[in-house]
């Protein structure tokens, strides 16, 4: 027994010793990544770091930021909570500059509350709850991606106004505060719409891991006219059976959805799905009207040996572009300095649209996104719209 | 009926105090060096730790803490009752946010608990005080389920726990005007320093440690050894259990409170199944009828997880970089743990206790 009991210790004084090695150095500057590199959340973190990863090569290629490289130290959250906290802790440790949190908000605050107390910045990978950034973390947090009610909004004013849609209906998944996000942002356009002709002629829930939502769609099917475009708010996996079976009933209204179902990888299981259409900040497809976002795509391809899977790439690209800008203007990597200038930009153009934060909002409450159109199973690139007008706080705070 | 209990053999009976008349605390004084000697590991842990002066490795070992904390709860129950309850972490749930509506801001409260009744909104407390309450509260959750779940026994007491721990989350994950539902809580004041996990885990040890050699205590381990006798001889079952059951439900709350303020967020689906599983089979591999067997089962399991992952990070010896791939953790944990299993079916410790005379519970 004392025998284990000294294992034990042993091993433990092993770790600790044997782990973290330490220090800051002012020739260089680092960038933590405390995301998820193994559980289910890698899914949505390693395509984005990927894509930071290439702003990143390509800033040290032209000579590093204010002359220094930039040097990246990783930590795993194993998409874990508590280790997502230790995660943080420990590229803070490593002497991190700029610690990236993971994708999702639930799985990258507790790293960005460790950098926060340290004082440091954090950016979330794409998280597009609001909370993510000042709300839910503090003042040095900000998120790569855009608001989930920007979605919604953007995609309510474009059906409105470019396909003379003049009745919808709202069919929320509960399962998420992504998808209820979707629907509020949806909710606040709605009655900017119903002054101007539109009218919401119903609405109903549903949850992502129904089975069936045959109750859902007799209730459509019972509407004395189809609707002309239904908002679903839903992501992966519960979005695909949803579809399928809207479409199996013979609705065939427009489907205006969240940037969570873009990509090409579920087509196939709705085959020839037509009339169907997602916002998305840059193009996977081939087809972006910008054509840097098209070699971008290239080099992401060179890098991973594969094409980007959604456009949840690309947040991790702007992340490291708008802080680098940042700290070349603030001449400095202090953080309340870098802050400061991020707060500076208004519109901001980068790669995947232009980028405003203010000391209020570190997200974004309005931007320009371009619209894909799956039409006989093949997705593309129709149009873009930016909502008329920025989304209010207490909209996103209800 | 001896032949359905065979591999417990207790260190603690009945027998050994009613064979003469006991002189008053002489039990207390015999065994007091286990929960002493518990305590100085944690201590020489946490000295450890604050000398290397890493902060994730604080942290890990701020969560070893909140696993013995956690897991001596569960203890309590399980190892005394022999009755595996799958329902505690439940009251971790309640401690966690109670908690979470004393420490958070009121102004930030407001926006996430609308539902909360005013008086609460515009209570905030230091994190120590608020972890008292949260553990009364959790021990009055367990004195209220435990009048009902007491009265089972074997199986169905396990399945009615469990029954338990679903509700609590249900109701926790959709009660939006009050948990915030799904969402994570936040604004709950981060403490990073090790200490106040520390003293948590030394005085559960001791809580433990004094429950068990109680009178209550004792008559709980007769009657898990030997239901009918025990009962016979006027052991109040369901009582005996219902004691154990508050007192851990007090332990797995203060064990919640504490967690909330190490990662500073909280959701229902944190205190679900996995935790549920980690800290049974913490204590399963330690020992179950052993207070050292589950504090030293956390130490042990835990160190085992830090190696684990450390090799998954990469580890170079001389110029040879050397990693497991990754994913690899949680199946050599399985293994290893199979292993101890097959070999001590009755985890590390069995049911003896650590001590500086050899083997005293044979």
């Amino acid at each position: 027994m004392i025998n284990k009991l000294k294992i034990a210790t042993a091993t433990m004084l092993f770790t600790a010793t044997a782990a973290f090695p330490a220090s800051a150095d002012d020739s260089k500057i680092v960038v933590g990544f405390a995301t998820a590199e193994s559980g289910f959340m890698e899914a949505y973190d390693k395509p984005a770091t990927d894509a930071a990863l290439i702003r990143i090569d390509e800033i040290n290629a032209a000579g590093g930021l204010l002359g220094k490289k930039i040097e990246v130290v990783k930590a795993d959250t194993k998409s874990d909570r508590a280790e997502g906290a230790k995660a943080g802790l420990s590229v803070l440790d490593q002497g991190a500059d700029l610690v990236v949190v993971s994708c999702d908000y639930d799985f990258g605050s507790p790293a960005a509350l460790a950098a926060e107390a340290a004082g440091k910045v954090s950016f979330f990978l794409c998280a597009e709850s609001v909370k993510a950034g000042i709300q839910g973390v503090g003042p040095h947090s900000f998120s790569a991606s855009v608001l989930a009610a920007v979605q919604g909004a953007t995609m309510a004013e474009w059906a409105y106004n470019k396909k003379e849609t003049k009745t919808f209906y709202r069919l929320l998944d509960t399962w998420t505060e992504y998808n209820k996000g979707i629907c509020d942002g949806f909710d606040w356009m709605m009655p900017k719409l119903e002054t101007k002709g539109a009218k919401l002629v119903g609405q109903d829930t549903f949850k992502n891991d129904d089975p069936s939502i045959a109750a859902q769609i007799s209730r459509i099917k019972a509407l004395p006219k189809e609707p002309d475009a239904i908002m679903l708010c839903t992501m992966m996996p519960g979005s695909v059976s949803a579809v399928k079976q809207i479409r199996a009933a013979g609705i065939n209204s427009m489907i205006l959805n969240g940037s969570g179902v873009d990509g090409s990888y579920w087509l196939s299981a709705v085959p020839d799905l037509s009339n169907f259409y997602v916002p998305v900040q840059g193009s996977i497809y081939g087809d972006d009207p910008n054509p840097e976002v098209n070699k971008f795509n290239a080099a992401y391809k060179a890098k991973t040996g594969a094409d980007p899977s959604s456009m949840y790439v690309y947040p991790g690209y702007v992340m490291i572009d708008v802080w680098a800008k940042a700290v070349e203007r603030a001449k400095s990597i202090d953080a309340d300095a870098v802050v400061a200038e991020l707060e500076k930009m208004k519109n901001e153009p980068t790669l995947f649209g232009p980028r405003t934060f203010t000391s209020e909002l570190h997200h974004q409450n309005q931007t320009k996104y371009l619209i894909a159109d799956t039409e006989k199973g093949k997705p593309s690139i129709i149009d873009s719209w930016t909502i008329s007008e920025p989304i209010p706080l207490d909209a996103l705070l209800k | 009926m001896s032949a359905a209990s065979p591999a417990i053999e207790p260190n603690l009976t009945t027998g050994t105090i009613v064979a003469k008349p006991p002189r008053p605390f002489v039990l207390a004084r015999r065994t007091i060096i286990t929960p002493i000697l518990l305590a100085l590991l944690m201590i020489a842990i946490a000295l450890l730790t604050m000398m290397t002066g890493s902060r994730p490795f604080n942290q890990v070992i701020i969560d070893v803490f909140l696993r013995v904390i956690l897991v001596v709860g569960l203890y309590v129950f399980i190892g005394n009752s022999g009755v595996l309850s799958f329902g505690h972490i439940g009251f971790t749930c309640l401690g966690a946010y109670v908690a979470a509506w004393l420490t958070i801001n009121p102004i930030m409260k407001k926006m996430a608990f609308s539902g909360l009744p005013g008086w609460l909104i515009k209570t905030q407390m230091p994190y120590w005080e608020a972890a008292i309450i949260a553990a009364i509260f959790a021990g009055l959750a367990a004195l209220i389920f435990g009048r009902i779940l007491m009265r089972l026994s074997g199986i169905a007491a396990s399945i009615a726990t469990f029954a338990m721990l679903a509700m609590i989350n249900t109701i926790y994950s959709n009660w939006e005007t009050v948990t915030g539902g799904t969402s994570s809580v936040v604004g709950i004041p981060i403490v990073r320093s090790i200490w106040p996990y520390l003293i948590a885990a030394i005085i559960s040890i001791f809580i433990a440690w004094a429950h068990a050699i109680s009178r209550s205590g004792l008559a709980l381990r007769a009657a898990r050894d030997e239901p009918t006798a025990a009962a016979a001889s006027g052991v109040d079952i369901p009582r005996e259990r219902l004691v154990a059951f508050v007192i851990s439900g007090a332990i797995m709350g203060l064990g919640g409170a504490l967690m909330a303020h190490s990662i500073g967020v909280v959701t229902p689906d944190t205190f679900y199944l996995g935790l549920t599983f980690i800290t049974i089979a913490m204590l399963v591999v330690g020992g179950m009828g052993s207070l050292s067997g589950g504090v030293i089962g956390v130490v042990f399991l835990s160190a085992l997880i830090q190696t684990l992952r450390w090799l998954e990070a990469g580890v170079s010896i001389g110029d040879v970089a050397f990693a497991i791939p990754k994913g690899l953790q949680e199946i050599a944990l399985g293994i290893i743990m199979i292993i101890i299993l097959a070999l001590r079916p009755a985890g590390v410790f069995g049911n003896r206790e650590i001590s500086l005379t050899r083997n005293r519970g044979d």
